[in-house]
């Protein structure tokens, strides 16, 4: 299995337009964004960036529609095994970067 | 776990654990499911999480709980690792689907896979299972358990749609469902190993469907043929046959190594039922169902109470887990005398439980006894004897009683 995420860009995009901010004014971290994308998907569910993607009641099936978003909207292929193992948005968050890096 | 089980002991049932992993890896499950079948035929235990379960272990009790959907649901899941979730595959994935649906689906895509049906690939068969025994004539020792796990995807690769190059990955991730704590197999935690397995499996399945969409034009294969059905009337969903296409390949890869590695080995220990077999081959039928008896490489399986229900002496309240022992129903002594004697003549050997009971019966059972009837013919014909080269070492798990390892040395037959 590979263990560097593979990335593929879509023309146009430019990370600073990923970039949310929140009602504080704050730039959103990364790993903030993962855990909203998270919470979308366990429904009626707050997602703190440390939390524990099993504990949550994640599953494959629910994984599957993650790591989807995740290449549709941040360009990053996960790799199956580092998503599970990495188990919180803010790991998951770095995984990201470091796909993003290795282009 | 040990298939011959060792002395009799004393078991606590209030304190016994069935899902302690140590009982299988290096204990002795057998003489807890005899006092259970005896003492306790209804048992409940709680887990230390909250969790709690029941359990059957007489083979009649056995036939009720997989055989009544009406009584007990397949709908929230039926595989122990995921007590207490509700199956998110529920009515999508066959083996998690009652009746009326389940007769439907199962009806069409079991059409490819009668006695009948499979008969056509008897002779691939014989050449994959030759070519798999050779390197075991060497007279290096061969370790049986681990090989043996590569061989349904030799077996049945072709007859599936799944190319060679894929199989040893696709072997390896369907050991990590069914043991999920295997330091073998394991990849970060048990959850993390079984999520993985999952996703990467279904995730093959659906990428398989989408090249076969676009390349157009069928293969006759198993996988295309789950493409083609349609039950009901409108054809399979994606995500069915994702899920189904999965099902196929954790039924075809998981079970049939088990059952060779235990029979093999009971084999070993018993060179006068090796003997016999070797002198007449029209026992060989009977040698296999012994040997699924024996290995019951399906230790349970689990489904859910719909109401209220008396069984075993007593009541499963009404959504209650119920595991159903096949391992222990095929050694209950009301139905087979002398359970724990391995017997290649046993007269009602047929009767044996591995393949599950009811309509949720192994929809590949008539494949694997093709299968393993050709792998017994082989070996008895070129084996002149077999020894045990080392230690065997048993699968952690509580869901599929396997080996991981057995070293065997075997001798060539010279024959006239």
């Amino acid at each position: 299995m590979e263990s560097l995420p593979q990335v593929h860009r879509r023309g146009g995009q430019d990370e600073a337009s990923e970039r949310q901010v929140a009602p504080s004014g704050e730039p959103v971290s990364l790993a903030q964004e993962i855990s909203a994308l998270w919470g979308e998907h366990f429904t009626g569910r707050e997602v703190g960036s440390e939390d524990d993607f099993f504990a949550l009641g994640g599953n494959s099936l629910i994984g599957i529609k993650i790591i989807e978003r995740v290449s549709q909207k941040y360009g990053v292929q996960l790799s199956v095994r580092d998503f599970y193992l990495a188990q919180t948005p803010t790991r998951v968050a770095e995984l990201i970067e470091q796909g993003r890096a290795a282009t | 776990m040990r298939l011959t089980p060792g002395p009799g002991r004393d078991v606590d049932l209030d304190t016994v654990d069935l899902f302690d992993l140590d009982l299988y890896t290096s204990g002795d499950p057998h003489p807890v499911w005899d006092v259970m079948r005896a003492k306790a035929p209804l048992h409940r235990q709680v887990l230390a999480d909250g969790r709690e379960f029941w359990s059957v272990t007489r083979y009649e009790d056995v036939c009720r709980v997989l055989g009544d959907h009406r009584e007990f649901t397949s709908e929230r899941g039926t595989v122990v690792t995921h007590l207490g979730e509700d199956d998110v595959a529920a009515g999508k994935l066959l083996t998690s689907t009652d009746p009326p649906r389940h007769t439907e689906v199962r009806r069409p895509v079991g059409s490819k896979l009668t006695a009948r049906a499979v008969r056509s690939w008897e002779d691939s068969i014989r050449r994959s299972i030759v070519r798999f025994l050779e390197p075991a004539l060497d007279g290096d020792t061969f370790d049986l358990a681990e090989r043996a796990l590569l061989l349904p995807a030799i077996v049945t690769g072709p007859l599936l749609g799944i190319p060679e190059k894929d199989w040893e990955e696709l072997v390896e991730l369907t050991a990590m469902v069914t043991a999920p704590s295997d330091p073998h197999f394991q990849q970060g935690s048990e959850a993390a190993t079984l999520a993985i397995s999952h996703h990467e499996l279904v995730t093959y399945v659906t990428d398989w469907v989408k090249r076969r969409r676009a390349s157009g034009g069928g293969d006759d294969s198993l996988l295309d043929h789950l493409m083609s059905v349609r039950p009901g009337g409108a054809p399979l969903t994606d995500e069915e046959i994702a899920l189904d296409g999965y099902s196929i390949l954790l039924g075809a890869n998981v079970t049939t190594p088990h059952t060779v590695a235990g029979t093999v080995q009971a084999l070993i220990e018993r060179p006068e039922q090796f003997e016999k077999a070797q002198a007449d081959p029209s026992l060989i039928p009977n040698l296999v169902e012994e040997g699924l008896r024996w290995s019951s490489a399906a230790c349970n399986f689990m489904r859910y109470a719909v109401d209220d229900v008396s069984i075993g002496g007593g009541t499963i309240p009404a959504r209650g887990a119920v595991v159903a022992w096949i391992g222990s129903a095929n050694r209950d002594a009301s139905q087979f005398p002398d359970p724990h004697t391995f017997d290649i003549t046993r007269a009602n050997a047929k009767r044996q439980v591995a393949f599950g009971f009811g309509p949720h019966f192994c929809i590949g059972a008539p494949l694997a006894r093709l299968t393993l009837r050709v792998f017994f013919e082989e070996l008895l014909q070129r084996f002149a004897s077999i020894d045990l080269a080392g230690e065997p070492q048993h699968l952690r798990s509580y869901f599929i009683a396997g080996m991981t390892h057995l070293p065997i040395v075997a001798q060539k037959r010279h024959t006239p």
